[in-house]
């Protein structure tokens, strides 16, 4: 637990001419995963955006800790909520360690700069994501799942006590996709913190998740624990698929099995008989 | 391993060996800048000693003879092209960080052409002088970052379009310039053309004070800003995510930068590729260490000392420093353009 409490009083966020959340209240669970899912142009994305204060609300507020974050100082939300945005860019040439060394800007100022702190700091991010020993290594040698756990680094530097990643697994093989879950899993269990995670493939959402937010059009059409909110209706609805649920044989949380249109009549037996 | 246990973090960060070499490098090329400074006013048609040269520019002794060519000859040129040198590379270093990438530097973008068809202007079609010149310099080096930045924003600004775009106002704005030229008597026009080509001698005491001015308040005010800018980098998201007031940090960088140019320009003409080049090479001596605001500035100040010292003594004739800075900038442009696209860091 943080006691921090973030959640939307209806929230409005949108781009151009185009509303993507409309009037959202939702309520972030303090100290859990919570893994916001849906299909593209949900505005899953645009959600996680609006609760970084990434986007100005054009109705409605997201509010940390009972105060709109568009209102607090850009330096004490950053002390509090740290965000790994979908693509963030990396200056030509740097090194893990400097990089990692980046999420310490909120703690600093115009006349605290680099203290034993930011050591500490840096340091228990490099070792808690494995990245230790790349730490004088150029960030454009790496490899993809390498450089998105320094990424992840960077973030925990921060030292807040929520996190939120956009798609932190895109790009990555299925191996990386898990291991970077189960860092954060880490995190959680560890320190307590809080995480959203936006979330693209939706077996390993139910597996990590505490908390499912499934969104459509913008709205939420259900949320709760991945085994009460997940099912083949839940899923035909959000994602305009057709398909089976069926318990995770590793840990018994939902498992989605497409029908899609060439496979239906090779259902197995014991599937068609349920 | 004898190592003590208790210094392995600070080993593994390595943030005390980066900031380390970021001051050695700073402090080296400071004082490689210093050299070059006493240099310039050491060799001419009456060779001086170094001690006569800092002897008379820090009043530690008085020799009217070395007293009137030091100060009144050529001490005026030699901070000339420090400043100069100085506003230049802090200049190019801000674009390049800001739009990340090496490409976006103020002079290659079409700023300094803004400022230059702004001054031409102001001597040949309003007969101005003085301190108005700087004054229409900013002026026209504003106009062109505002034209550029309105015309490349589209949800935000982007590496290539700025490029492109700026590329095309320093097209429009230098084919104005010849416009103007073209309208002028042959005297004024040949007045024109040596000031396009830039050159340190050619600055009078109002565009000096003036660039002097500014950078005694701008040096400290980008050297600030130097925190926010290392956050930037990082892209937007990431930067507000780190807590910084993006809008607002990136405004005052453009605008520090854009006034720096301008009064460079004004002092000197649009010297060609100090900008561009600046910026690049202190990152190479920096190595991964962070910051290198200062080291830029510090490279400007030796290419344009350098550049300047080649261009009126070591050469058969004595031409302007542009010259010179030319036949370096052109070659690394294209050195530069090609290494760009084989990496693909389109932007």
């Amino acid at each position: 637990m943080t006691g921090h409490d973030l959640r939307t009083e209806r929230l409005t966020l949108g781009y151009g001419a185009d509303d993507i959340v409309r009037e959202l209240d939702v309520q972030i669970p303090d100290g859990a995963v919570t893994m916001i899912v849906g299909a593209n142009a949900c505005g899953k994305s645009t959600l996680l955006r609006g609760l970084a204060r990434l986007l100005r609300p054009r109705g409605g507020a997201a509010l940390l800790d009972g105060r709109s974050v568009h209102e607090m100082r850009s330096v004490d939300v950053a002390r509090v909520l740290g965000l790994l945005p979908q693509t963030p860019v990396a200056p030509e040439g740097i090194t893990v360690a400097d990089l990692v060394g980046r999420g310490r800007y909120p703690h600093q100022g115009w006349f605290r700069r680099w203290s034993a702190d930011d050591d500490a700091a840096v340091t228990a991010a490099l070792d808690a994501t494995g990245t230790a020993d790349l730490a004088a290594r150029p960030l454009a040698e790496l490899s993809g799942g390498q450089r998105q756990r320094v990424w992840i680094a960077m973030a925990l530097a921060q030292e807040t006590d929520l996190l939120l990643l956009d798609e932190p697994t895109t790009y990555l093989d299925i191996n990386h996709q898990v291991e970077l879950l189960d860092l954060l899993t880490d995190l959680n269990r560890a320190r307590g913190t809080t995480i959203v995670i936006v979330m693209h493939d939706l077996n390993l959402a139910c597996r990590y998740a505490d908390h499912v937010i499934a969104m459509k059009h913008g709205r939420i059409r259900a949320q709760g624990a991945p085994e009460d909110v997940v099912d083949a209706d839940v899923v035909s609805d959000v994602f305009g698929l057709r398909c089976e649920v069926v318990p995770d044989p590793v840990c018994g949380t939902p498992m989605i099995v497409p029908r899609g249109r060439h496979h239906a009549e090779r259902m197995t037996p014991e599937l068609t008989a349920r | 391993m004898s190592a003590p246990v208790l210094e392995a973090p600070l080993v593994r960060t390595g943030h005390r060996a980066r900031r380390r070499r970021g001051i050695v490098v700073t402090t080296a090329l400071a004082a490689f800048a210093f050299a070059l400074f006493v240099l310039t006013m050491m060799v001419g048609s009456y060779v001086l000693s170094p001690w006569d040269v800092v002897a008379s520019t820090f009043h530690l002794s008085a020799d009217p003879a070395v007293d009137f060519i030091v100060h009144e000859l050529r001490l005026p040129v030699a901070v000339t092209a420090v400043a100069v040198g100085l506003a230049l590379g802090l200049s190019g270093h801000v674009f390049q960080t800001l739009l990340s990438n090496q490409l976006a530097s103020p002079d290659f973008v079409g700023v300094s052409s803004g400022a230059s068809l702004f001054a031409i202007s102001s001597i040949i079609l309003f007969g101005m002088s003085g301190i108005a010149i700087p004054g229409a310099a900013l002026l026209g080096a504003l106009t062109s970052a505002v034209l550029i930045y309105v015309l490349a924003w589209r949800q935000g600004i982007s590496g290539y379009r700025f490029i492109l775009i700026g590329i095309g106002v320093s097209q429009l704005m230098s084919s104005i310039v010849g416009y103007v030229i073209a309208r002028s008597d042959i005297y004024e026009a040949r007045q024109a053309m040596v000031w396009l080509v830039g050159s340190i001698g050619q600055a009078g005491s109002p565009e000096l004070g003036a660039l002097l001015v500014s950078l005694a308040i701008l040096l400290p005010v980008v050297l600030a800003l130097q925190r926010p800018l290392q956050a930037l980098e990082l892209g937007d998201d990431a930067a507000k995510a780190l807590g910084t007031r993006v809008e607002a940090s990136r405004l005052a960088l453009l605008s520090v930068s854009v006034a720096l140019i301008a009064f460079a320009t004004a002092a000197a003409g649009p010297i060609m590729f100090v900008a561009l080049i600046a910026g690049p090479i202190a990152r190479r001596l920096y190595g991964s260490a962070p910051g290198g605001l200062l080291a830029a500035g510090f490279v400007g100040a030796v290419l344009v000392l350098a550049s300047d010292l080649v261009a009126q003594h070591f050469l058969p004739v004595a031409l302007p420093t542009g010259v010179v800075t030319g036949a370096v900038g052109a070659p690394y442009l294209i050195w530069l353009l090609i290494t760009t696209n084989r990496e693909g860091r389109g932007g």
